[in-house]
């Protein structure tokens, strides 16, 4: 674990692992203070500026992975040791440091609600930027997510422009950076809208920092699903060991029976950042979870530490005593059919009622926690998302109703997947696709506003070329596998390859294709995959 | 004056140039004192085109091309990269831009003696040049485009670019004679006839050395058409040796009329170039984009026909702005090259081999694989010696 490279350690680092929790107990020490571990480690190069402040260090906010990441940077390109003046191991210390700098100059749930994706790794993810100049001069080497989870004074934005192109001199070289003059917009033009979106003093960080904070002890009730497995659900129990720091132990199944369990630990960052590291079965997984301002929900993804592509949507629910209504499984339903549904939630009591049209044939098994019935829906029944109850208790839009499906989606519209494998090198990154399907919606009309979202629906795949191009260069034949009935493409070894024109390597751009057949008649969506090289440096935030 | 190491024949003068102590940085193993140093070829053997160019780990090679075959090799000091390397007037010295784009050194091609070397970081202040190194016509004086950035302790800080002069009678650790504030972004350089230095950035500048007074010899990017969208010009490689010229080429959308419709848009290559005897500056569009290029030039006897290349190598006819002719490479070359009477093209840069190709049919003639490693982004020098 401590031999993966350092930037991959950045990642582990911010939950606590196993091992490191048993060398902590084995030997009691006395830990330094944060503010101690500073003046050891970083006062040297950045004078302190006041009661418990620093030049460069105080004037930014940000996650606790971006804090992460500024100090391995430290590490890395400046020499700096983490430095524990109590006598403390080194990661120990940069492990105070984060959780410091991130519960001091963190960020909000409002501020980072926007742009979770980064932190949860769904790298599919198209983003949408504010303004054309942001997206080129900001948005072109890493994610512009990186860039709007900070917030800094204007001088910070600025200083932050001069490590850029000091340190990546060939920035205004490159394409998107030579067509301008790089450094005077940055400086003259991107600085001052940072400063304005982005400011250091924020009423939603001043008002977060002394909202009350939660003790996340619980047992929890988890609901989910996974794309290229299927819907999930299960329990999280966890218990305090001071300092914001849990143990985790999880198990759950998927709706084929296949379980996921094991144990792990948490830190919370910020009052709400949770981040767990778990062993379940022979994976690793990682939790980015955020929880809301009561504590009573963490939200977020779930995904394996190698593979990041596979990754759980997840909610986890405390279970307070209280009975709810947390998902219907699967999500939708066709008008005439028959069929059966698993309702999960927490201290279910009563009878189930799914409303008019449909109905509860019988009820296959139920404990607190969930109940499986079998219905039938009329064929009258209303198309559309309707609540459900179990005894007294109700979920807004728990399931869809709907006559036929109309459109077929593939989701993720757009995926990468890289090559990789060969020689030990990066693990390939496969593309995990889901096909959606679609109602047309009150004006009949497929491709419209009021389409109706069905939910993901079993199909069959394949890949075609997507341009002539991809034809020519057989792009089909080397770029990798999909997966026929289950919607993952797996790409090829990474590499030059002596057989491909110009030996290239097995990049390709495909289309991706899911068939369905409804009422004896096929129906098709599809997507776009681009496979690509290897990526080398994977940081926390893309 | 010292030698460093021929690498393969050569171990013996190495081990004394790192005895001497003048570069630490010489990475030998195995030094053998009592080895007599060998002498790594002889000089000019062979009249007719020679080929300099620079791979990885950080070696300077001279091609002859006649031969086909690497007639010397010199192991410079430092690190790789970007091994942009500028002729002197007479052919005898090459200065290459290496060590991380940082340090200068001028090698004696035949005997890898090292005449000169800059450091061009000094104190706090971080200095890079991207392929951005020209030497005078009279061989005096080493010309770089520098990017500094002040490392102070808690943070960077950006520094105006400029031109750094040195002379190349200035040893193994020369500093600037002068500077002069000089446009950011600029990629290639070359002198004109008349000492001129040519920078070339957004536009193509040309600087008095003398004074730094700077004017734009050939606006690119300011140009202001109305047909045609803003040059892209992407380029590390300074090859217009052999037709005493400074070349580059651009992409840009040509326009139907003034609405600039994007979709209606003829997309093309074109060159910039200067002549360098003249100053005359040009810039024409040489045929459609239909694949990316990454460099290329007219060749020498007939500057009608333009060739370039990265995939495939393509041969121009610029007046007619038709593709003549197109051949698939074996592997992408960044850098094109030709011999001096325009009979040959050679292909480089990328992997570690050099192709050869009739500048007629375009077929290939052969290749020449030099030893080491992949030479990245580096430019060719073609020249002819007569005995
Ligand atoms: C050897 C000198 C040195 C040490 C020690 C050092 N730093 Fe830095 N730090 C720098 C330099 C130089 C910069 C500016 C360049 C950069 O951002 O990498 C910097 C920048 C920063 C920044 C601003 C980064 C940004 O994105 O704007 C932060 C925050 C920071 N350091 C925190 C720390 C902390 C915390 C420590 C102690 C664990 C530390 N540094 C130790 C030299 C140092
Ligand atoms: C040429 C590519 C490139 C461009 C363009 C670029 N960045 Fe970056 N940026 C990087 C790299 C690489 C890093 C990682 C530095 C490290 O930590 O080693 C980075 C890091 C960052 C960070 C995290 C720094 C920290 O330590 O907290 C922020 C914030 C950021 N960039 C903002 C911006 C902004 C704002 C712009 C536009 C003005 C921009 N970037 C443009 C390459 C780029």
């Amino acid at each position: 674990m401590l031999n993966i490279g350092k930037l991959t350690r950045a990642m582990s680092l911010l939950a606590l692992t196993c091992s490191a929790q048993v060398i902590a107990e084995a030997s009691p020490p006395v830990p330094s203070s944060p503010r101690e571990i500073i003046v050891a480690s970083c006062s040297g190069c950045h004078a302190q500026n006041g009661e418990g402040r620093w030049f460069r260090i105080s004037d930014q906010r940000k996650t606790p992975e971006a804090w992460q990441m500024t100090l391995v940077r430290m590490e890395l390109v400046h020499q700096a040791k983490f430095v524990d003046p109590a006598g403390g191991d080194s990661q120990a210390a940069l492990r105070t440091l984060v959780k410091y700098f991130a519960d001091t100059q963190g960020l909000a749930p409002a501020e980072s609600a926007p742009y979770r994706y980064i932190l949860e790794q769904e790298l599919n993810t198209i983003e949408q930027h504010d303004t054309e100049q942001f997206r080129t001069m900001c948005a072109r080497c890493h994610t512009g997510a990186r860039v709007a989870l900070q917030r800094r004074t204007e001088d910070e934005w600025r200083n932050l422009v001069h490590f850029h192109l000091g340190q990546f001199p060939t920035t205004e070289y490159q394409m998107m950076g030579r067509d301008r003059d790089w450094l005077g917009l940055a400086l003259n033009e991107v600085v001052p809208y940072l400063n304005e979106h982005f400011p250091l003093q924020t009423d939603a960080w001043q008002q977060w920092q002394s909202a009350s904070r939660h003790n996340f002890e619980a047992s929890w009730r988890v609901v989910g699903s996974m794309p290229g497995r299927g819907a999930f659900s299960g329990t999280m129990v966890t218990a305090a060991k001071g300092d914001d720091h849990y143990s985790v132990a999880f198990n759950g199944q998927f709706e084929d029976g296949e379980t996921l369990e094991g144990s792990g630990s948490a830190v919370v960052y910020t009052g709400y950042e949770w981040r767990a590291s778990l062993k379940l079965g022979d994976t690793r997984y990682r939790q980015v979870l955020a929880s809301t301002s009561d504590g009573g929900e963490l939200t977020g993804r779930m995904f394996q530490r190698e593979h990041s592509e596979w990754g759980l949507r997840m909610q986890a629910v405390r279970d307070t005593g209280q009975s709810s209504v947390l998902a219907v499984q699967p999500g939708h339903l066709r008008t005439g059919s028959e069929g059966s549904l698993r309702i999960v939630g927490t201290n279910l009591k009563g009878d189930v009622n799914l409303g008019p049209g449909l109905k509860v044939l019988e009820t296959v098994s139920r404990d607190k926690d969930q109940v499986l019935v079998r219905f039938r829906a009329e064929a009258t029944a209303a198309a559309g998302a309707r609540a459900i109850k179990v005894g007294a208790v109700e979920l807004a839009d728990a399931i869809t109703v709907f006559g036929k499906i109309d459109r077929l989606a593939v989701e993720p519209a757009y995926a990468v997947g890289r090559v990789g494998g060969n020689e030990g090198s990066q693990p390939a990154v496969q593309a995990i696709f889901e096909a959606i399907a679609w109602g047309a919606g009150d004006d009949g009309q497929a491709g419209t506003a009021d389409d109706l979202r069905i939910g993901p629906v079993t199909a069959q795949w394949s890949v075609a070329p997507y341009t002539e191009q991809a034809v020519q260069d057989q792009d089909l034949r080397f770029a990798g596998q999909m997966e026929k009935d289950s919607g993952v493409f797996t790409p090829a070894a990474a590499g030059p390859n002596p057989e491909r024109k110009y030996q290239t390597n097995n990049a390709g751009n495909l289309k991706v294709i899911a068939t369905i057949e409804q009422d004896g008649k096929p129906m098709q969506g599809d997507g776009h995959l681009m496979v690509t090289v290897q990526r080398w440096n994977n940081p926390p935030i893309r | 004056m010292y030698k460093v190491n021929s690498v393969y024949t050569n171990a013996g003068v190495a081990c004394r140039a790192a005895m001497f102590g003048l570069l630490a940085t010489v990475a030998i193993s195995g030094c053998a004192e009592k080895e007599n140093p060998v002498q790594a070829a002889d000089e000019s053997a062979t009249p007719g085109d020679f080929l300099v160019v620079v791979n990885r780990p950080n070696t300077l090679h001279l091609v002859d091309l006649k031969q086909r075959k690497v007639a010397n090799s010199c192991q410079l000091p430092g690190d790789f990269g970007p091994a942009t390397v500028a002729m002197s007037p007479d052919n005898r010295v090459a200065y290459v831009l290496t060590n991380r784009f940082e340090n200068i050194y001028g090698v004696d091609v035949d005997t890898c003696e090292i005449r000169f070397s800059a450091r061009q970081s000094q104190g706090d202040e971080r200095v890079k040049s991207i392929g951005s190194i020209a030497v005078s016509p009279d061989g005096r004086e080493v010309y770089t485009h520098q990017n500094p950035t002040r490392l102070l302790i808690d943070r960077y800080e950006v520094q105006p670019t400029r031109i750094a002069v040195f002379d190349t009678a200035g040893g193994l650790d020369a500093k600037p004679v002068r500077t002069f504030v000089a446009p950011r972004q600029i990629s290639i350089m070359a002198t004109g006839a008349d000492g001129t230095l040519y920078l070339g950035g957004r536009d193509i500048y040309a600087m008095n050395v003398q004074t730094g007074e700077t004017r734009i010899a050939l606006a690119s990017q300011s140009v202001g058409d109305p047909l045609e969208s803003p040059r892209d010009s992407l380029t590390v490689w300074p090859i217009g040796g052999v037709n005493h010229e400074m070349v580059r080429m651009y992409s840009a959308a040509r326009f139907k009329d003034a609405s600039q419709d994007m979709e209606t848009a003829d997309y093309v290559w074109g060159f910039e170039r200067i002549d360098l005897a003249t100053g005359v500056a040009e810039a024409k569009v040489f045929g459609p984009l239909e694949v990316v290029l990454f460099s290329g030039m007219a060749r020498p006897s007939d500057p009608n026909q333009f060739y370039a290349a990265l995939t495939q190598l393509k041969k121009f006819d610029v007046a007619s702005q038709q593709e003549l002719q197109s051949v698939d490479l074996e592997h992408s070359y960044y850098c094109v090259n030709f011999s001096t009477d325009g009979s040959e093209v050679y292909l480089a840069g990328t992997f570690n081999d050099i192709a050869i190709y009739d500048a007629d049919s375009l077929e290939k003639l052969g290749n020449i694989e030099l030893p080491g490693g992949d030479m990245a982004l580096a430019n060719t020098q073609v020249f002819s010696r007569a005995l």
